[in-house]
């Protein structure tokens, strides 16, 4: 674990007086976060706290107001596809699976955006999931929660991208499928030195994983610290771990 | 059963007319379900697009262009119109409510249906076909005279499958395609400009359209009202194959091109009921009714099935 919490000398993510909704209803009141190079951040917040709207903002998918600031430049008013070539990937809410294309189809749909081959990385996440490489002309539908999952971590590595965000990858999965997750997402920090910002609301494994982590209610940050810090700290285990301190 | 010789003559000249005639509602379907998988609607427009750009190739033969040459001008305008249709009349609308898309474009459907009156008036013309249809062109296939341009037309049909089969299968541009008809927003998370794709779509479903209304005005008459019964015929047959299925949108045009030959002109009757040109619609009405009671997904279209 790198767990080192203040060392934020490079962010490769700055978001700053964040400010989001959907038509008249405000979702987010002004967030403030990072995210640093080769960090895992963990936004960890309740349903309808505005976890999604901030995913939402940074992969562009929503008008937003404020400052997102990628490795220096200013994506606040940039559309999807150009946030993907800028090396921003997203891991949408409820796997968000190609499911009537096969599993093959579904990854080079991730690759969409490159020009090069990409042949070595298909190879690559083939090797790393071999459920996977099973399954390859299967429909992605008809997958696993679990391996659909992965299937979608492995088509937003596809994009060679430098920041992967996942929105709430452990929902509707199994808790020893979830371990087998968050050990994956901790490897990519790991082994390949990615930068990862993740929203939650499993807290205990989540915060175990973080190097720091923010905690959202109704669209502001209220507590910030590394995932260590947070995850004795009783409000939390409170609020997000059911312990009744 | 054996059949006499002149049985047998007529039952391939029915079901190769058929076949023609399926073709042309096959195609007519294609461009139907292209639409409706990406975009969820009914493209109530697409006949008078076919329509328009069957006008627009006899303009271009009056000049001396030479068929083929004036139905690939045509085409290109068939996209255009299908991908203005998009971008000015069906996403702004989307956008605040995508139930009155449909009332739009039954709007766009009499606006071009006139405007095509406007601009050619209301004179039937003939339309030179792409492949050679003078009164001797036929060839004779076991026993039955079966004309060339009919031949044609199943083989455009045929040319446009594999052109689309290529497409959809071996270019990026279709994968895209495949993915935005899916799900659109994980199309944007990948980086797909779904808004550019959606537009290709109807382009390729317009121009489509054309074809098969330069493939039919030869032998039926170009008149205003060219695509008005093959539409409806067309939208059967999308509804029989399943509407989000291509496959199922050719099957089901040839199905309905193949009832509509073996029901008018095959057999006099049926018991008591005289089998005459008045039936077929009421016949496809009554398939329509069938798939919808008890196949609503149609014979290929897909129920969603997924696991959680």
């Amino acid at each position: 674990m790198t767990g080192t919490g203040t060392g934020v000398s490079q962010p490769i993510l700055n978001v700053a007086g964040l400010r989001a909704g959907y038509g008249p209803i405000e979702v987010l009141h002004g967030m403030d976060f990072t995210v640093g190079l080769g960090e895992i951040v963990v936004i960890l917040g309740a349903n309808g706290a505005g976890k999604t709207t901030t995913m939402r903002c940074v992969s562009g998918m929503i008008e937003r107001e404020g400052t997102v600031e990628f490795q220096g430049r200013d994506i606040a008013s940039a559309k999807p596809d150009a946030i993907v070539r800028a090396g921003i990937s997203q891991v949408p809410q409820g796997r968000g699976t190609f499911s009537d294309l096969s599993v093959n189809d579904n990854l080079l749909a991730g690759a969409y955006t490159l020009k090069d081959s990409y042949d070595d990385d298909l190879d690559y996440w083939y090797r790393t999931f071999p459920r996977l490489a099973e399954r390859r002309d299967q429909k992605a539908g008809s997958l696993s929660g679990g391996e659909q999952q992965m299937l979608a971590i492995a088509r937003a590595m596809m994009s060679k991208p430098k920041l992967l965000l996942c929105d709430e990858p452990s929902l509707g999965l199994a808790p020893i499928v979830t371990q087998e997750l968050f050990r994956i997402l901790g490897r990519l920090r790991d082994e390949l030195g990615m930068s990862l910002l993740i929203v939650e609301q499993n807290a205990g494994l989540s915060l175990a994983l973080a190097d720091r982590a923010y905690v959202l209610e109704t669209g502001s940050i209220v507590a910030t610290g590394t995932g260590a810090e947070l995850l004795v700290d009783d409000t939390i285990k409170e609020a997000y771990l059911g312990v009744v301190t | 059963m054996m059949l006499a010789a002149s049985d047998l003559s007529l039952f391939v000249e029915r079901f190769i007319n058929g076949l023609a005639d399926g073709s042309i509602y096959a195609l007519l379907a294609l461009a139907l379900v292209v639409i409706f998988r990406s975009t969820g609607q009914l493209n109530f427009a697409q006949g008078e697009i076919g329509t328009m750009g069957a006008f627009f190739v006899s303009t271009l033969t009056l000049t001396g262009l030479p068929v083929l040459l004036s139905i690939l001008l045509a085409l290109v305008l068939g996209f255009a119109v299908g991908a203005g249709i998009e971008r000015v009349v069906v996403r702004p609308i989307e956008l605040r409510n995508p139930s009155a898309v449909i009332v739009a474009l039954i709007g766009v459907f009499l606006a071009m249906n006139q405007l095509t009156a406007l601009i050619w008036g209301i004179d039937a013309r003939s339309l030179p076909s792409l492949f050679p249809n003078e009164a001797d062109d036929f060839v004779t296939i076991l026993g039955a005279p079966v004309r060339i341009a009919r031949l044609g037309t199943i083989g455009v049909l045929i040319v446009v499958l594999i052109l689309l089969y290529l497409l959809f299968t071996k270019t990026k541009i279709g994968l895209a395609m495949r993915a935005v008809a899916n799900n659109q927003e994980s199309s944007n998370l990948v980086g797909i400009r779904t808004g550019f794709i959606l537009l290709l779509g109807w382009g390729l479903s317009g121009s489509i359209a054309v074809l098969a209304a330069a493939m039919l005005a030869p032998s039926a008459g170009l008149t205003g009202s060219l695509m008005l019964g093959p539409f409806l015929l067309a939208s059967v047959a999308a509804v029989l194959g399943g509407l989000d299925s291509p496959v199922g949108a050719v099957v089901g045009g040839l199905i309905v091109g193949l009832v509509q030959a073996f029901l008018v002109g095959y057999h006099p009757s049926i018991g008591s009921i005289e089998l005459t040109p008045d039936l077929l619609y009421p016949v496809m009405l009554v398939i329509l009714l069938g798939v919808l009671l008890f196949r609503p997904t149609g014979l290929f279209g897909s129920e969603k099935v997924e696991r959680v």
